[in-house]
């Protein structure tokens, strides 16, 4: 951490990318989002020996040391946005606690084709949750955010922070129009990301059931704020240990062999 | 690690996002420093205290539930807290951690850029399954109340 190279370079970053600021796209029915951390994450990239070689390799080793740390003043914030909320939290219904279950369903479905489009240890990262700032830090705890179970997490987290609210808001609509789940169903789903895939998908059903917007807003925001409580303990005891059992099955399945044994760090 | 150079890692991330912050929010140097030191603060015990409970649970665990206790409206204090942690935006605390994960990528380029297309579209399908799962699952509670 006696690196002042990499923190200079890294203070210099962030500074370039609050100065370009945020960018926002407005297509259809979403919007596509470029913020500030994108584009240190980019410049991040091209400082180092591939591309314009400031950081040296040192700097990348020690980089990598130091993320999980990093993450926990996010999560110190994170826990401080969750907790006013929670006398709402504790007051919502037991159909909302209960639907955070469906969480499950993007291991059931993600891991199989992660492994299927031939991830590997990748896919544990990318498929055990929606992949928002607790299971990214998560992950980082336990795997390190620099190994292969960090790439997954960290590249849907890019994904879900620059297409989420675009993808949030087209889903909502075509799941109205196709599937026959009932609006306040779809409401409650939409909270299973961050806030502003919520508002996306909240906002296209509004559109969609003009009558039902008060209702909608409610149960949209009431499942997000239920998630941003649960997502993380949910993703310690049955999420992760789930994708790890459903992983090595996939594994076997695709290439007749046990899967490499796993090196949690810890 | 040790937890003085933990504490070290700590202040410097603070002052990154400070840096962060004073440029990507509207609050001022001085209003965001009470906020970031009560952040520290938590992060500080939090990990502490999954250095020495048993159950081997992730610290990450400990900061997130100590942030929310402390902001939990029935604790005393509860709304000082808040209203300094309040003027840290969360977006911008991001912004230090992206700027060290770009550098750390960086070693793993290559292999990242290989498996780049397929994590988007796990994405993609992780995003379809966890809202089609949680909305059947809601459809089927909504139903057996009789609310839809």
């Amino acid at each position: 951490m006696k690196n002042f190279k990499l923190h200079g370079i890294v203070l210099c970053l962030i500074i370039i990318a609050e100065l370009i600021g945020t960018y926002k796209f407005q297509i259809g029915v979403g919007t596509i989002v470029l913020l500030p951390m994108l584009f240190a994450l980019i410049l991040g990239v091209l400082t180092t020996p591939k591309f314009f070689k400031i950081s040296g390799k040192q700097d990348m080793l020690d980089a990598s040391s130091l993320l999980g740390l990093t993450l926990m003043l996010l999560m110190a914030r994170y826990g401080t946005l969750v907790g006013p909320t929670l006398p709402k939290i504790i007051a919502a219904s037991p159909a909302l606690i209960l639907q955070e279950f469906g969480n499950l369903g993007t291991i059931m479905i993600g891991v199989p084709v992660a492994v299927f489009i031939g991830l590997k240890r990748e896919t544990i990262g990318a498929a055990h949750s929606i992949a928002r700032e607790p299971n990214v830090a998560l992950i980082g705890e336990r795997y390190g955010l620099d190994s292969t179970e960090g790439h997954g997490v960290m590249g849907v987290y890019i994904a879900g922070t620059v297409f989420g609210t675009i993808f949030f808001g087209l889903m909502a609509s075509v799941a109205a129009s196709t599937t026959p789940l009932h609006p306040y169903a779809l409401a409650m789903a939409s909270g299973v990301g961050s806030a502003s895939m919520m508002t996306a998908a909240v906002g296209s059903l509004c559109a969609m059931y003009p009558e039902m917007t008060e209702q909608l807003a409610a149960f949209g925001a009431a499942s997000n704020m239920l998630s941003g409580l649960d997502g993380l303990y949910m993703s310690i005891w049955l999420a992760l240990p789930f994708s790890e059992w459903l992983y090595k099955k996939c594994y076997k399945i695709k290439y007749g062999v046990e899967s490499e044994s796993i090196k949690e760090e810890k | 690690m040790s937890i003085k150079d933990t504490i070290t890692v700590l202040l410097i991330v603070c002052v990154m996002s400070l840096v962060s912050n004073v440029l990507g929010t509207k609050f001022g140097l001085l209003e965001a420093i009470p906020g970031l030191l009560i952040l520290t603060l938590i992060a500080v015990a939090g990990i502490l205290l999954a250095k020495y409970l048993p159950g081997n649970i992730p610290s990450v665990a400990y900061v997130v539930t100590l942030g929310c206790i402390l902001t939990y409206p029935a604790v005393p204090g509860a709304t000082i807290i808040n209203s300094y942690v309040a003027k840290v935006g969360f977006v911008s605390l991001c912004t230090p951690l992206l700027a060290y994960a770009g550098v750390a990528i960086g070693k793993d380029l290559d292999e990242f850029a290989k498996s780049g297309w397929r994590i988007v579209l796990v994405a993609c399908v992780v995003f379809v399954g966890t809202y089609i799962g949680s909305a059947i699952i809601a459809q089927c509670i909504l139903k057996s109340l009789g609310q839809i």
